[in-house]
């Protein structure tokens, strides 16, 4: 008789750009070529500082192999792997935009499920919007504006036809949250998209992503072409394209994101009329960044009430957090809004590596605020941040250590922007590239006192007179910087 | 087969007429958008050569010369900068013997900059052609040229 074949032992290893470049794919070509293995490619959990791992199936849930080198695998199994539950960093995270990850298949339509679509399909359209409404759910994307009102006011447009669209130009630097949604569980933003053109009665959406993220792009249209098939789209009535970006940071604004759209350059546009009136080719445009639609399945599922139950007064819900830099376990983290700087640098982040010493965290991307370590106790939530100057925005979490030149850090943030800048407001267009120059005339040791006030000055004015957040914002870095390592500056003049 | 302006732009009939999605067709089939295509491009969409020319200074991705075999997009973004990417960039640009914009004089790379490729927990990065490659130091990421002859 012959004996029957031994059960294959399934491993499962990231399917996620950062995971591949940290060496996913040569693990997983190693592990495919042991007899009785098979190996699954899911999302990856984001714990980056950990990757690649190859997780195994254990009677008390998922554990792995940590930091797993090619050379390391055949004898891989001979050893004992972690239990995730072990792992601080991923059991104190409080999960529900990225539950799935590190387990599902990012392609598998079927595991999906469509659940809270389904929920939705017998619901009104009023129905939905007033549960969003209640929800109190609020902009990912960095303005933190109420979805349901955007929704409502689109709903409201007596235009046809109307248009859903995924900002997904996660353009801040130190993001990635939004990649790994389009890369780890595309379905999600789909649903969250075709609840959201069920509620305004819209027919088509548009996903506008960065062509920085290539592997993005693809898992993206296989998963609008997988939902084609089998009719998950046309049974919402909906279809969705993807739209590539051409490399340009202001595109991830929402107006210059539709003129872009439309073909045309990326110039932000005078509101109102705002993008929920005439948005798209004039028309009643939802437009919502990744992370923000990718919750509303969550809130159809679990009901308003849930998403209340979650964080501070005015920031319900939970953000992913996206920790880089100078931090010892970066990675994405989910957490109710309201944990404090200093907790998710040092519980969740793990501090700074060895060696290094704190400096300056920015929250909230290129435009957003440094913080010196007597802030660290600041709030991680929408008004918290804006109160202590700064911003959540998309919830990048970037940290410098004491090598970090506040004067050239600055300057590149200044030079970004002007960069950056759409160049259709003078504050913005003019106050960038002069501020980026007494930057550098600080750098270069000819600045005198009075240029750090006309910095300053500058600084205000493209605040309160520039069109864009992008104008307006991106004095914050500067002025933080002077405020809080005045020693950098002055020690130059 | 040599694909021909014609052929590019019979693929791209869109009303109302989408000038970027046009010249990305233009740029993914030669490389590049050649500036002496600007008015049958114009004339193909009905719009200006002003309005095209518009929209290819304002892309950075959208370039008017022919690169080099691989296009290396080195993060400049805001976690590589606080992980010192400069020590590393220094030995590839001493290394290329080219700046931001630039392309080798072998042809064999054009250096271009970008501002967050989305992989910051693995900071400094870069890619090389669609290949990604992190946690970048001066001895990596000369390395990293070698797979791309």
């Amino acid at each position: 008789m012959i004996a029957p074949a031994a059960k294959p032992q399934t491993v499962y290893v990231a399917d996620d750009s950062t995971a591949i470049a940290a060496g996913a794919n040569r693990v997983a070509a190693e592990l495919s070529r042991l007899p009785n293995v098979r190996v699954v490619r899911t999302s990856s959990r984001g714990a980056f500082f950990l990757e690649p791992m190859v997780e195994v199936d254990t009677p008390q849930g998922r554990a792995a192999y940590l930091n797993v080198q090619p050379r390391e695998v055949p004898g891989l199994f001979r050893k004992k792997p972690v239990p995730l539950a072990r792992i601080p960093f991923l059991a104190k995270q409080t999960r529900y935009t990225f539950a799935r990850f590190g387990e599902n298949e990012p392609l598998d339509l079927a595991g999906y499920g469509f659940r809270a679509w389904q929920k939705a399909r017998e619901m009104s359209p009023q129905q939905i919007l007033a549960e969003i409404k209640r929800a109190n759910l609020r902009g990912r994307g960095g303005a933190a504006f109420p979805a349901g009102i955007k929704w409502q006011t689109t709903a409201d447009t007596p235009t046809e036809p109307k248009y859903i669209v995924a900002n997904a130009d996660e353009g801040d630097p130190g993001t990635y949250a939004d990649r790994m949604i389009l890369e780890g569980e595309p379905y999600r933003l789909l649903e969250g998209m075709m609840i959201a053109a069920r509620a305004v009665g819209a027919r088509q959406g548009y996903i506008y992503i960065r062509s920085e993220y290539p592997a993005a792009i693809q898992k993206m249209r296989a998963a609008i072409a997988q939902a084609r098939e089998f009719g998950v789209l046309s049974e919402s009535q909906f279809d969705v394209d993807v739209v590539v970006g051409a490399g340009a940071y202001i595109c991830g604004e929402e107006t210059a994101l539709l003129e872009s759209i439309e073909g045309k350059r990326g110039m932000v546009r005078y509101k109102p009329p705002f993008p929920a009136v005439e948005g798209l080719w004039g028309k009643p445009t939802v437009i919502n960044n990744v992370i923000t639609l990718a919750t509303v399945p969550d809130i159809i599922l679990r009901g308003a009430d849930w998403h209340l139950s979650l964080g501070t007064e005015t920031s319900k819900g939970t953000m992913p957090l996206q920790l880089a830099g100078q931090i010892r376990q970066p990675g994405l983290v989910e957490v109710p809004f309201g944990l404090t700087l200093e907790e998710v640098i040092y519980d969740f982040g793990g501090g700074l590596p060895r060696g290094c010493r704190f400096k300056a965290v920015q929250v909230g991307g290129p435009l957003g605020a440094l913080f010196p370590a007597r802030l660290l106790n600041t709030r991680i939530c929408f008004d918290a941040l804006a109160k202590a100057g700064g911003i959540l925005g998309h919830g990048g979490i970037v940290v410098y250590d004491d090598q970090t030149d506040m004067v050239q850090l600055a300057h590149h943030f200044m030079e970004f922007t002007a960069n950056e800048s759409c160049g259709k407001c003078t504050p913005c267009r003019i106050g960038s590239t002069r501020a980026s120059e007494l930057l550098q005339a600080v750098l270069d040791g000819d600045a005198v006192p009075e240029d750090i006030a006309l910095l300053r000055e500058l600084g205000d004015t493209m605040k309160n007179g520039s069109l864009c957040g992008l104008g307006a914002m991106a004095p914050a870095p500067v002025l933080t910087a002077l405020e809080y390592f005045p020693n950098d500056f002055g020690r130059r003049l | 087969m040599v694909t021909t302006l014609d052929a590019v732009l019979t693929r791209c009939r869109s009303s109302p007429p989408n000038i970027l999605a046009t010249l990305q067709q233009v740029q993914a089939a030669f490389g590049f958008v050649p500036l002496e295509h600007v008015p049958r491009i114009a004339a193909h969409l009905g719009v200006t050569d002003a309005d095209v020319r518009g929209v290819i200074s304002f892309y950075h991705d959208l370039r008017t010369s022919p690169p080099g075999r691989h296009i290396i997009r080195y993060c400049l973004g805001d976690s590589c900068r606080a992980k010192h990417t400069e020590r590393a960039l220094t030995a590839l640009t001493r290394r290329l013997r080219c700046d931001f914009g630039e392309t080798t004089t072998d042809g064999r790379f054009t250096l271009t900059k970008v501002y967050c490729l989305g992989h910051c927990a693995l900071s400094p990065t870069m890619m090389i052609g669609e290949e990604t490659y992190a946690q970048l130091t001066p001895r990596s990421v000369i390395t990293a040229l070698q797979n791309h002859p």
